[in-house]
């Protein structure tokens, strides 16, 4: 027997003792706010073995549809004049018609009919003739359009809250559509659910809009907004979308600022029970670049201040962009707009290359601020949302399996368990009892590790931890049958233990291997499920070589050390229960 | 002793491995045009499907639910219960289109409507739900799985030769391969849980053939003196106790799985079943014959190579080779 062997078995002990610490309180399902065992922390399950919350959200389809039309109907305005055609105008109609299918009027001097006719036929495929008077066309969007658009606003969505719930670390969400303007969203026991869903639901449309400093000041600006509050009995409280209030603002202010220009505040919020802080602007409505040339963000601290703000790279088209901007417009102030709120303004010092620049974010204590910072950098780095989205119903949902499924489930892995238990103790006798002993601590082990990773069990998951457990009865299989071949040889017991153990090594450590090399490309390429079957495939690969290798290597050289002890002055020991 | 495969056993294992390389090649065959005729059964976790709410008496519990839908015309259902417990209403997911949504939400009214009294139960609503798995996920498993087979393969060529590594990438895609062919066969559902229960299979399907191979390049290194064909059936043999106990061990998991584990189990169970078997099959048959062929091929491109060289006409075929050393006997 090795010498240092209690030091071996003191590291043994000392890792299953903290092994049954971290998979106690998922055994015995303590409830982890009351219990007072010291270590708080579950494995977390999947939607498919414990449910999780279900949220619909639905496409505001009349906006998407308003700005499509919006943007075909300055489009139109252009091409004409481009091809020289004349028209007296080109106007979006809403009146009398459904709200998510407004129309184009085009109007013009009746000679001009065919040129505005095949103009349209040949460019517009997405626009057909609803309506003809004279000098008149009405224009809508073609069904097909319309589908078209429908089906790539709802799979965008769903690419984007993909991308937030990722980075967000919730695992394996279900994100679907359902009919065809709402999406479902399922997220298994995510802890906080308020961030979550703020996290999903932002728009984060960043642009940058030149300040119109020059037909205003300031406080004509704000006098001209406490005007049109009078004036339109318009008002924010606590509590309405803001949004709203700068939409009606904006439609109130009309004829009073510069047509192409728009109203925009900045706000600062956070300590609770002072008032919120706005500051207008008035803007020019074109945005010069925005967040689809980004090309990355991150959270930094301003080091004067130890606050934290998101600074963000544009990509080379971006970067280009900003570069003219800020070249052309020295000594003005840039607006950086994020879902139609100013967050910062300032006065452009010099041209800047490069492309980069930060977000600062608003009032707060260090925690939030910082989470605030994290969430932001996320939902910009993954792109911002095609079309406003609004949560329409959040509900429990309970195990996409069933609860009896998993009943029957956990009750079947058991049976098999155990027959395989018994076959194995069966077959090998005491050794088989060895290897069923550290086949249980294969499998405490993983648990433990899982727990610590923090990582999602689902059913995926389970059958890396089914898969593990068959490698690892492989495994001692692959060392008992060794043993006994080189019993057979006429090795001694002795001999034949450290001979069977060294040549299964090398063949455990190669089928394991190989698997490992195959699961880390799993887990790196996958997505989902894959993901979830790799993480714990790889867990099991490590535990079952350390078991395989140390664990029973170790309770085999103490039974030997014990039949030795038994057999001590009867000559050396003949048998081995394998 | 308690003994399986008594030692010294010698079966010809690789003396029909054109047969067993034929059977299989037919079978992937089979299955690849199934693939294209038949089709899979892909799931709701794919193609997305029908989705009835319904709210059912105190006294239903999911497994009442489960088995009323099962004894229906209604394809592939997934039962899932929404809101809080005392709520008792069920997501009933099934097969189906826009176009089937009102057959689907009467047929599931039909059912229910077997046992309850009108009234006693409420279809609330009925929508068109897309796949939980969308194309980009779809797109990125079948990447990541054949990123992981590219894996094996050069960790194989690296740590034994590149005269193994074909063949063991080959009986993973065998398996695979097989056992879709078997789902196609029997047309039931493939989702999410299945490609769960595919990536066991490979993983367990790997694990074997390398444990055989292993076996196989310590048997030809020990005995120079075997051809290649005695060298991988006495590997063969010689492993074929702890395989065929192994196999054994995890199919008495799965086959109680199978067992008892309930109807949605059940099709994850029998996939790793097909799997077990077929990984046998593959490690045993197809993975070590492969080591035969590309043996054989190298030595007869090294003879050919020799003859274009101007060298003497000799043959270095191991095959030919006497078998200088007798293989030595053990006694139980």
């Amino acid at each position: 027997m090795s010498r240092g062997w209690w030091a071996k078995f003191f590291l043994l002990v000392f890792i299953t003792v903290l092994s049954v610490v971290y998979v106690y309180p998922t055994v015995a399902n303590l409830d982890l706010q009351k219990t007072r065992f010291p270590f708080k922390q579950k494995i977390n399950l999947g939607l498919d073995l414990q449910g999780g919350l279900y949220m619909v959200l639905g496409v505001d389809f009349n906006k998407v549809f308003k700005d499509v039309v919006q943007r075909q109907s300055g489009s139109l305005e252009t091409r004409f004049k481009e091809k020289q055609v004349t028209v007296k105008s080109v106007q979006v109609v809403t009146q009398n018609l459904p709200a998510d299918d407004p129309h184009v009027v085009v109007e013009f001097d009746a000679p001009q009919r065919e040129a505005v006719y095949g103009l349209v036929k040949k460019e517009y495929w997405m626009l057909r003739l609803v309506s003809e008077a004279a000098g008149r066309f009405e224009l809508g969007l073609t069904s097909e359009y319309r589908t078209e658009v429908r089906d790539r606003t709802i799979s965008q969505s769903i690419e984007v809250i993909r991308n937030r719930i990722d980075e967000f670390g919730v695992s394996e969400p279900v994100i679907a559509s359902q009919g065809t303007d709402r999406v479902v969203v399922e997220l298994p026991g995510v802890k906080e659910i308020d961030r979550a869903k703020d996290l999903i639901g932002r728009t984060a449309k960043l642009e940058f809009k030149m300040v119109d400093d020059k037909t205003m000041s300031a406080a004509e600006l704000s006098k001209l907004i406490a005007d049109i509050e009078k004036e339109k009995n318009i008002s924010f409280k606590e509590g309405d979308k803001f949004s709203q209030y700068v939409a009606q603002m904006n439609e109130a202010a009309q004829g009073k600022i510069p047509a192409g220009e728009e109203i925009a505040f900045e706000r600062s919020e956070g300590i609770p029970g002072q008032a919120l802080v706005r500051v207008p602007y008035l803007l020019f409505s074109k945005s010069e670049v925005t967040g689809d040339d980004l090309q990355d963000a991150s959270v930094q601290v301003d080091p004067e201040n130890q606050r934290p703000n998101v600074s963000f790279t544009l990509n080379p088209h971006g970067a280009t962009l900003f570069d003219k901007l800020t070249a052309d417009n020295i000594g003005k102030r840039l607006a950086i707009v994020l879902d139609n709120i100013v967050h910062s303004a300032p006065v452009i010092q010099s041209r800047i290359g490069g492309g980069r620049g930060q977000i600062t974010l608003g009032r707060g204590d260090g925690d939030d601020l910082m989470k605030q910072a994290k969430d932001l950098a996320i939902v910009l780095r993954a792109g911002a949302l095609p079309a406003q989205l609004e949560f329409l119903e959040q509900r429990v949902i309970g195990p996409s399996l069933g609860q009896d499924s998993i009943h029957k489930g956990a009750l079947a892995s058991l049976i098999g368990s155990l027959a395989v238990f018994l076959f194995v103790m069966f077959y090998y006798r005491v050794s088989g009892v060895i290897a069923v002993f550290s086949l249980v601590l294969n499998v405490l082990f993983v648990l433990a590790t899982l727990v610590g990773l923090e990582a999602t069990l689902t059913l995926p998951g389970i059958a890396g931890i089914a898969l593990t457990v068959g490698i690892a009865v492989d495994s001692n299989v692959v060392i008992y049958e060794r043993i006994r071949e080189e019993l057979r040889l006429g090795k001694n017991i002795f001999g034949a233990v450290e001979a069977g153990f060294q040549k299964a090594f090398r063949t455990i450590l190669d089928a394991n291997v190989t698997n490992a090399a195959a699961a880390i490309v799993l887990l790196v390429y996958g997505t989902g499920p894959i993901k979830g079957f790799a993480v714990t495939l790889l867990v099991g690969i490590l535990t079952t070589l350390f078991t395989a290798i140390f664990v029973c290597k170790l309770i085999f050289d103490i039974y030997l050390h014990v039949l030795e002890k038994k057999n001590q002055g009867k000559g050396v020991v003949q048998t081995l229960s394998i | 002793m308690f003994e399986i495969i008594r030692p010294g056993t010698q079966i010809d294992f690789v003396g029909k491995r054109h047969l067993w390389i034929g059977i299989s090649i037919i079978s992937i065959l089979a299955t690849i045009v199934l693939f294209f005729t038949k089709g899979l059964n892909y799931g709701i976790d794919f193609t997305g499907g029908a989705e009835v709410q319904v709210k059912v008496p105190e006294s239903w519990d999911i497994s009442k639910v489960r088995s009323a839908m099962e004894a229906s015309s209604v394809k592939g259902t997934k039962v899932q219960q929404i809101g809080e417990a005392a709520s008792h209403q069920f997501l009933i997911k099934a097969q189906g289109d826009e176009k089937s949504l009102n057959l689907v939400s009467k047929q599931v009214e039909e059912a229910l409507g077997k046992t309850l009294k009108t009234g006693e139960f409420e279809i609330q609503k009925t929508d068109v739900v897309g796949p939980a798995a969308g194309s980009s996920l779809r797109t990125s498993g079948f990447l990541s799985m054949f990123y992981a087979l590219l894996c094996i393969l050069l960790y194989v060529s690296f740590r034994f030769d590149t005269r193994y590594s074909p063949g063991a990438v080959l009986a993973l895609f065998h398996d695979s391969v097989i056992t879709l062919g078997v789902f196609i066969i029997t047309q039931k559902q493939f989702d999410l849980q299945i490609l769960a229960a595919l990536l066991a299979l490979i993983g367990y399907s790997n694990n074997d053939t390398i444990i055989v191979y292993d076996r196989v390049r310590e048997t030809l290194h020990q005995h120079p003196g075997l051809t290649i064909e005695q060298g991988v059936n006495r590997a063969v043999n010689e492993t074929l106790g702890r395989t065929i106990l192994t196999s054994l061990c995890t199919f008495l998991t799965v086959f109680a799985l199978w067992l008892f584990g309930g109807k949605v189990i059940e099709d994850f169970a029998f996939t790793l079943m097909v799997g077990i078997v077929v990984g046998t099959y593959s490690s045993i048959f197809i993975a070590s014959s492969f080591v035969i062929y590309l043996t054989e091929y190298q030595q007869n491109r090294a003879a050919k190579l020799k003859i274009s060289g101007g060298g003497k006409p000799t043959s270095v075929k191991r095959k030919s080779m006497p078998n200088v050393r007798p293989e030595p006997k053990f006694q139980p």
